[in-house]
């Protein structure tokens, strides 16, 4: 074979050699479309939190359990030891119903802001994901800041340290958090995750829950 | 725009004023916030060129189409991690280089096992046909060393230029050029003995 033969050859290449069909443009992007845009959230990026702010999971399990476990007045059994608003209504003087009727009432504000605030700590990223993603969160948390100190204020939480406690350590959070509106703090995620672990947060969140068990 | 309010048949035209107001870095960020007219409209512009190099390298339309929708599947996923530093072509051509790459690697060595299993059965087989010149072509091109067939494949079949291929190879250009002149050289001589 002579060189000019050769050379034809190779300009007759993209011809003669896996000459490509049309492409399935259509099939294929359905198979993309169900892969990426119908797939549930990766498994790698829910566990990146646990991987990366190990003490958010940890805090927030810590809130959930404290909260539903140790600090619901006669949670196990709610229907006998709340009095029906019947009952309340037949004796209103009654020093035992009205008691049972604020606990139930705070109770039940308690239990609520307590999954809120653990849903915010959860879905809170390590890393600063972008501006809409902060304001969103520092919405919630100023929101949950009202509740938090409402809540500190009130006499219940008065009468028990350990909720106080647990209270106050929430606000340092959520303040933190909610500073994230402002454009100066708009990208101090990684802050706020060191300052609650140079502030030993998680060590009294579990000192806290420790204390609670022991007590029963 | 929610994609799921559009019709089958309106979404031709919505993505032609998608890709006439809108660059390609803001189509890249309405893919990466979930949009999907954006991300059809995105696959649509590379998709066929993405296709004829996969096709190009396997020679197996099932194939290409797997390291197509491979290739995209990994490109949107990993789209926040694009920085813009080179064209978005060259970011995606080199995933479909990569998935193409280790499927092949994966199949030679399997080939291999395959022979060396063989080897060891003594079959009397009847001799082959002669195979035409496109075969022998086929067979010359496939036959040559991965890095040779790639680079040769790129340039002379796809039409890359030496910095393209480079690029998406990792290698200097320098490199490129030398692997193709030794791959001509070998399917030359493959080629030689060839009487048509």
């Amino acid at each position: 074979m002579d060189d000019n033969r050769f050379d034809e050859l190779i300009r007759d290449l993209p011809r003669s050699f896996n000459a490509p069909p049309e492409p399935p443009l259509d099939e294929m992007w359905t198979t993309i479309e169900d892969a990426h845009f119908n797939a549930p959230v990766p498994i790698s990026t829910r566990r990146g939190l646990a991987s990366r702010a190990p003490w958010l999971v940890a805090a927030a399990a810590l809130v959930v359990g404290v909260g539903i476990g140790h600090y619901l007045p006669s949670g196990a059994k709610p229907a006998e030891t709340a009095p029906s608003p019947s009952a309340i209504g037949e004796n209103p003087a009654s020093p035992t119903s009205d008691t049972s009727a604020v606990a139930d009432v705070y109770r039940d504000q308690t239990n609520r802001y307590l999954g809120q605030a653990a849903a915010l700590l959860i879905s809170l990223p390590a890393k600063d994901a972008n501006g809409r993603t902060d304001a969103a969160f520092a919405t919630r948390a100023t929101d949950l800041l009202v509740t938090t100190r409402l809540l500190i204020d009130s006499p219940a939480a008065a009468q028990d340290p350990r909720l106080h406690s647990l209270l106050e350590d929430l606000e340092l959070v959520l303040v933190q958090i909610a500073r994230l509106r402002s454009e100066k703090n708009k990208s101090d995620l990684d802050l706020i995750h060191q300052a609650v672990e140079q502030g030993d947060v998680l060590s009294r969140l579990n000192s806290a829950v420790a204390t609670t068990q022991s007590s029963e | 725009m929610p994609v799921s309010n559009l019709t089958e048949n309106g979404r031709d035209q919505d993505q032609r004023q998608l890709q006439h107001h809108v660059n390609e870095t803001q189509l890249i960020a309405l893919v990466i916030s979930g949009d999907r007219l954006a991300g059809r409209t995105l696959y649509d512009t590379h998709a066929p060129r993405v296709y004829s190099l996969a096709y190009r390298l396997s020679g197996d339309a099932e194939k290409a189409r797997e390291f197509t929708q491979d290739t995209f599947i990994r490109a949107f996923s990993r789209l926040s991690q694009f920085r813009g530093d080179a064209a978005f072509s060259t970011w995606l051509h080199r995933i479909v280089v990569t998935v193409v790459s280790n499927a092949r690697r994966s199949e030679l060595r399997m080939a291999r096992e395959v022979e060396l299993d063989e080897a060891h059965s003594i079959e009397v087989t009847a001799p082959e046909a002669e195979p035409d010149l496109k075969e022998c072509i086929s067979r010359a091109v496939d036959n040559l060393s991965e890095a040779y067939r790639m680079t040769l494949i790129m340039h002379d079949i796809e039409g890359y230029t030496h910095a393209e291929i480079a690029g998406l190879l990792g290698v200097p250009e320098g490199t490129c050029k030398s692997r193709l002149s030794a791959a001509r050289a070998q399917l030359r001589q493959e080629l030689a003995a060839f009487k048509e």
